[in-house]
C-alpha cells in the first residue's frame, strides 16, 4: 500500500474576510498539529508562538520544535512553496491562508498542481459580524463569495452570538453542502480540519468534543457507484471522509476523494511519479457515530 | 573640469508648454539641461560651440510622459505578437493586427523556425478570441504550427494561454488533469486553453518564460526604445519592478546609466510586493523613501506607491456603484473584486502619506476611486501635508462629485483614454451601457473641476504611444468609428498639457520636465509636424522622428 504523502503535500486554503480569526487559527494549528504542518501566510508580523516553541526563526521563517515550519508569503506563493519543497524531511500538510479579500477558491485551484493535493477549501467567518459583512454594500458580496467557494465553514467567536440560527440559515442558503462548525477563539479540531488523525487524542481539549476516525485498505478497485452508496450511506454526524482510492473504470489512475459536510470531489491525482497503490479510506466523525461496518459496500463488491 | 560646450538646436517650431513663452525657434542646451531659449535673434546670447540644425523641418516639444505603463511592455518583444490591432515593436517594425486565426497560425509558422532548439517553446501574446472570426483557436489549430515544439499563446487579458497538443504531453496536461480552468472539449479531452494562472502555470516554461523575460535586461532596453519611438521621453513603471528583489535595482541602475539609454523612468512600488502587514508597509515605505533620497539618479526616479484596489471593467471586475453592470457574463457575482480590503485602506494610505510617498491607486471603478479618495481624505485630516500629488490611477468612471472632491484635496488623476476606442464600443453595449460609457475616462469633466491630470496607455495593455492616447481624449472615437461621449472631448492643447507639463506634476518632476524652460532637462519629442495644425483627427498620425534625452538624440527606429 503506498502512502500519499509520500506521493505528494496535502494543501489546505483558509480563507475568510479581515478579523475573522485566521491567523488565529493558523497559530492554532502550528502548536497543536502532531506531525509537521507547513503554514504560508500573509502577516507574518502576527503570528505569536511561545518561546518556547520557536526552533528557529529568520525574516521569513519560523521553525517550531514541533516539525511545524511558518512562511511568509511576502515574496509570493511560488518562492514559499519552493522553499517548503526542498525542507527535509518534507512537510506532509501545506495550509495556505488566503487575503481577506482572496478567492479562496482559486488559490485552491494550485493544489491540483503536480505535487500537491487539495485538502479543503476552509474559510472563517466571525460569528457576531457574519451577518452585518453580509448585508455590507461594499464587502458582502466578497463575504458570500467566499462562504460559497467553502468546503469547511469555520463559525467562529460563537461565545459573542446568543442565537446562531439565523446566520446559519444564511450560511445554508449560501452553500447547503458545506460542513458548518462552530468555535471560539479559532479552536477547531484539526482531525476534522484535516479528515484525518492529526493531533494525538490525548491533547485535543474537551471543548472540542472527541472524534473517532475510521479507515478501509484494500487492493481492489471500486465502482464508483459503490463509491456514491457508500457516501449516501455514511451516518449525518459523519462530514468527514477522504482518501485515495482507483476506480474500475480507469484502475490505472490514483484517485483522490474528499468529502466535507455534504460536498464531496473525486479527482485524479496530478502527481504520476510514485502513485499510492490500491483504496485507503478514512472516516471521521464524532465518537460512537461511525459504525463499525460502515465500509460494507466497499466490502461487499469487493468479495 | 572644462565646461561642457553648448549646443544650439534649431528648429521649424518649439512648442514649450510654457506660457510665458510659448513658442521659440532655437533652443541651447549645455550637458543635459536647457541653458537658452528663444529665437534665431537670441543665439549670439548664448556662446554657442555647436549647432544641430537637423530639426529645422521639425517641430519639437517638451518630451512626451507616459506615466502609466509596464516595463513588461518591452518584455513581451521577446515574442511574436498575435493580436487584432497593428503594434509596432521596438525597433520599429509594424505588426499588423492578425484579424483570423489563419493569420494568427501563419504568423506563429514564420517564427517557429526562428525559436533556437527543437525543444524551445515557441511563445506567442495578445490573443484576443473575441475579435477574432471563425471558430475559437485550440490546441488542434496550433498542431497545424508544430506537433513537435512546444507552443504557448498569452491571450490579451493574461488571464488565458492556450497550448498546442505537445505542450499538453510535456506537462502532463491529460483528460485526468485535476486542475479547474483546463477547457475541455465535448469528449472532455483538454482542448488547449488554459484559463487562469492556476491552469496556465501547468504548461512548462510559459508563463515562467515570460516573467524572466520581464526581469531581463531587455526588457528595460525595449521598453524605453518603444517610449523613443512614440516621442516619449519620461515614462512610469507603475508596480510591475519587485524592488525588494535582489538584483532589480541594480538591473534598472545599470540600464538607465548607459548612455544611450533613450528613457528616463520612473519606477514605482508595487504595495502588492510589501506583503500587506502594517509592519511590511512601515518596511516598504522606509525602503522606497531611501531609494527616492539616495539612489536617484538623472534617468532614474522613485517615491511612488502604486496601489491596486479594484478589477478591470472589460473584465467585469471593477468596483462599480450601483446600477453595476448592464449585461455581465453569466454566473457574474454582481459586482467586481477588491484587490485590497476597503477597510485597509485609510491605514494603508495614511502609512505612505506620512512617509512622504505619493501614492497612485489603480481605480477603474467609481466605488473604487471614493474608497481611495476617502482614504486621502481621512489621511489628510491626521496628517495635513500639501502638495501630495496622490494620484487616482485609470479614474474611468470617477465621477463629477468625486472630481470635485479630488480638486478640494489637491489629488490628480492619470485617465485612461485609449480605452475609448479599444473597449469604447463593448462599453456602451455591455459593461456600463450608453449613457455611462459616454462619461467615462471623463478628461473634460477634470478639466472643468481643475483636477491635474495626465491620459495613458498602460502599456501593454494597449500600445504606448502618447500621440494615439491625445487623439483618443480629444476625439473619443471607438474602434467602431462613432463618438462617444462627446462633451468628454479636450481640445488638443489641453491634451498636450495632459502629457507634458501635468504628467510631470503628477510625477513629481514638474520643476525638471515637462516644458521646455531654462534650468530644466534637455528632453524633447521631435515631431514631423505641429500638432496645432493638423486635423484633429489626423493627430495620431503625425510621424515622430525621435527623442532628445537629456540633450542625446535618438532617432526613431523605423521598418
Amino acid at each position: 500500500m503506498g502512502d500519499l504523502s509520500q506521493t505528494a503535500m496535502e494543501m489546505t486554503v483558509i480563507g475568510g474576510y479581515l478579523g475573522a480569526g485566521k491567523t488565529t487559527l493558523l497559530n492554532h494549528i502550528l502548536t497543536q498539529a502532531q506531525e509537521p504542518v507547513a503554514v504560508l501566510i500573509n502577516d507574518f508580523g502576527d503570528i505569536n508562538i511561545d518561546d518556547e516553541l520557536i526552533e528557529s526563526a529568520d525574516e521569513n521563517t519560523i521553525s517550531l520544535s514541533n516539525g511545524c515550519i511558518c512562511c511568509s508569503l511576502a515574496d509570493g506563493y511560488s518562492r514559499a512553496l519552493q522553499e517548503i519543497k526542498v525542507r527535509q524531511p518534507r512537510p506532509k500538510r501545506l495550509v495556505i491562508e488566503a487575503s481577506g479579500v482572496a478567492d479562496p477558491a482559486a488559490i485552491a485551484a494550485y493544489g491540483h498542481a503536480p505535487g500537491l493535493y487539495l485538502n479543503a477549501v476552509v474559510v472563517v467567518l466571525d460569528g457576531a459580524n457574519a451577518e452585518q459583512q453580509l448585508s455590507d454594500s461594499m464587502v458582502g458580496q466578497t463575504v458570500a463569495n467566499q462562504i460559497a467557494a467553502a468546503d469547511l465553514i469555520v463559525l467562529n467567536k460563537r461565545d459573542l452570538v446568543d442565537d446562531p440560527s439565523a446566520i446559519w440559515s444564511e450560511l445554508k442558503g449560501l452553500n447547503s453542502e458545506a460542513m458548518i462548525v462552530e468555535c471560539t477563539h479559532s479552536q477547531i479540531n484539526l482531525n476534522v480540519l484535516f479528515g484525518s488523525q492529526v493531533t494525538k487524542r490525548s491533547l485535543a481539549p474537551k471543548t472540542m468534543g472527541r472524534f473517532e476516525s475510521r479507515s478501509h485498505i484494500s487492493d481492489i478497485p471500486i465502482s464508483r457507484k459503490a463509491l456514491i452508496d457508500l457516501i449516501e450511506q455514511l451516518p449525518e454526524e459523519v462530514q468527514r471522509a477522504k482518501g485515495v482510492l482507483r476506480i474500475d473504470e480507469e484502475p490505472e489512475i490514483p484517485m483522490v476523494f474528499q468529502l466535507v459536510g455534504r460536498k464531496w470531489d473525486l479527482r485524479a491525482l496530478a502527481e504520476r511519479k510514485n502513485p499510492p497503490i490500491g483504496n485507503q479510506i478514512v472516516v471521521v466523525g464524532p465518537e460512537g457515530s461511525v459504525p463499525e461496518n460502515w465500509d460494507k459496500v466497499l466490502k461487499l463488491q469487493e468479495a | 573640469m572644462s565646461e561642457e560646450p553648448i549646443k544650439v538646436f534649431r528648429a521649424k517650431k518649439i512648442v514649450t508648454m510654457d506660457p510665458t513663452m510659448p513658442n521659440a525657434t532655437a533652443i541651447a542646451v549645455q550637458g543635459d539641461r536647457i541653458v537658452g531659449i528663444g529665437d534665431s535673434d537670441d543665439v549670439s546670447q548664448w556662446d554657442a560651440q555647436e549647432f544641430d540644425t537637423s530639426f529645422e523641418d521639425h517641430v519639437l516639444f517638451p518630451g512626451f510622459i507616459e506615466a502609466h505603463s509596464h516595463v513588461m511592455s518591452g518584455a513581451l518583444w521577446e515574442f511574436p505578437y498575435v493580436g487584432f490591432y497593428e503594434r509596432v515593436d521596438p525597433r520599429g517594425n509594424v505588426w499588423e493586427g492578425c484579424r483570423d486565426v489563419e493569420s494568427v497560425l501563419e504568423r506563429l509558422t514564420r517564427y517557429e523556425k526562428d525559436v533556437g532548439d527543437s525543444d524551445d517553446t515557441l511563445i506567442a501574446w495578445g490573443l484576443d478570441p473575441i475579435f477574432l472570426q471563425g471558430e475559437r483557436l485550440v490546441a488542434n489549430h496550433l498542431d497545424q504550427v508544430s506537433t513537435t515544439r512546444p507552443i504557448f499563446v498569452l491571450h490579451a487579458s493574461g488571464h488565458l494561454a492556450t497550448v498546442n497538443s505537445e505542450m499538453m504531453r510535456r506537462s502532463g496536461i491529460d483528460r485526468h488533469t485535476p486542475t479547474p480552468g483546463v477547457a475541455r472539449n465535448a469528449l472532455s479531452e483538454p482542448n488547449g486553453e488554459l484559463q487562469e494562472p492556476a491552469a496556465m502555470s501547468l504548461a512548462v516554461n510559459g508563463l515562467s518564460s515570460i516573467w524572466t523575460a520581464i526581469m531581463s535586461p531587455e526588457a528595460k532596453w525595449n521598453y524605453a526604445s518603444e517610449a523613443r519611438n512614440c516621442g516619449v521621453t519620461t515614462i512610469a513603471d507603475l508596480g510591475t519592478t519587485p524592488l525588494t528583489m535582489e538584483g532589480q535595482l541594480e538591473a534598472w541602475r545599470e540600464a538607465t546609466d548607459q548612455t544611450n539609454y533613450p528613457a528616463r523612468v520612473v519606477v514605482a512600488f508595487g504595495h502588492h510586493d510589501s506583503g500587506g502587514s502594517p509592519a511590511d508597509i512601515d518596511g516598504l515605505a522606509t525602503l522606497a523613501v531611501r531609494l527616492r533620497d539616495e539612489e536617484e539618479t538623472a534617468k532614474l526616479r522613485f517615491g511612488i506607491v502604486k496601489l491596486i484596489l479594484d478589477g478591470s471593467i472589460q473584465g467585469f471586475t471593477a468596483r462599480l456603484s450601483p446600477p453595476y453592470y448592464v449585461d455581465p457574463p453569466q454566473g457574474h457575482p454582481g459586482n467586481g473584486l477588491w484587490l485590497i480590503p476597503p477597510e485597509q485602506m485609510p491605514q494603508i494610505v495614511s502609512s505612505y502619506h506620512r512617509a512622504g510617498l505619493t501614492v497612485h491607486c489603480h481605480c477603474n471603478g467609481d466605488e473604487a476611486s471614493q474608497v481611495f479618495i476617502d482614504a486621502v481624505e481621512a489621511a489628510l485630516i491626521e496628517h495635513p501635508r500639501d502638495d501630495h500629488r496622490h494620484t487616482v490611477q485609470h479614474s474611468q468612471l470617477t465621477t463629477t462629485p468625486q472630481y470635485q472632491k479630488m480638486s478640494e484635496l489637491g489629488m490628480n488623476a492619470n485617465i485612461f483614454s485609449n480605452h475609448i476606442f479599444y473597449w469604447g464600443d463593448q462599453h456602451a453595449a455591455r459593461t456600463v451601457g450608453e449613457d455611462r460609457a459616454a462619461a467615462m475616462d471623463a478628461c473634460a469633466t477634470a478639466e472643468r473641476e481643475n483636477v491635474k491630470f495626465s491620459i495613458h496607455s498602460d502599456s501593454p495593455i494597449t500600445p504606448m504611444s502618447q500621440l494615439h492616447t491625445m487623439w483618443c481624449a480629444v476625439n473619443r472615437k471607438t474602434a467602431s468609428g462613432r463618438t462617444l461621449g462627446p462633451n468628454e472631448r479636450i481640445s488638443i492643447h489641453k491634451a498636450l498639457q495632459a502629457c507634458t507639463i501635468d504628467a510631470a506634476h503628477q510625477l513629481q518632476m514638474d520643476n525638471e520636465i515637462g516644458s521646455l524652460e531654462v534650468g530644466k532637462l534637455a528632453d524633447f519629442s521631435v515631431l514631423a509636424s505641429d500638432p496645432y495644425e493638423v486635423p484633429s483627427e489626423e493627430l495620431k498620425d503625425i510621424q515622430v522622428w525621435g527623442t532628445v534625452v537629456g540633450g542625446i538624440v535618438h532617432q526613431a527606429a523605423s521598418e
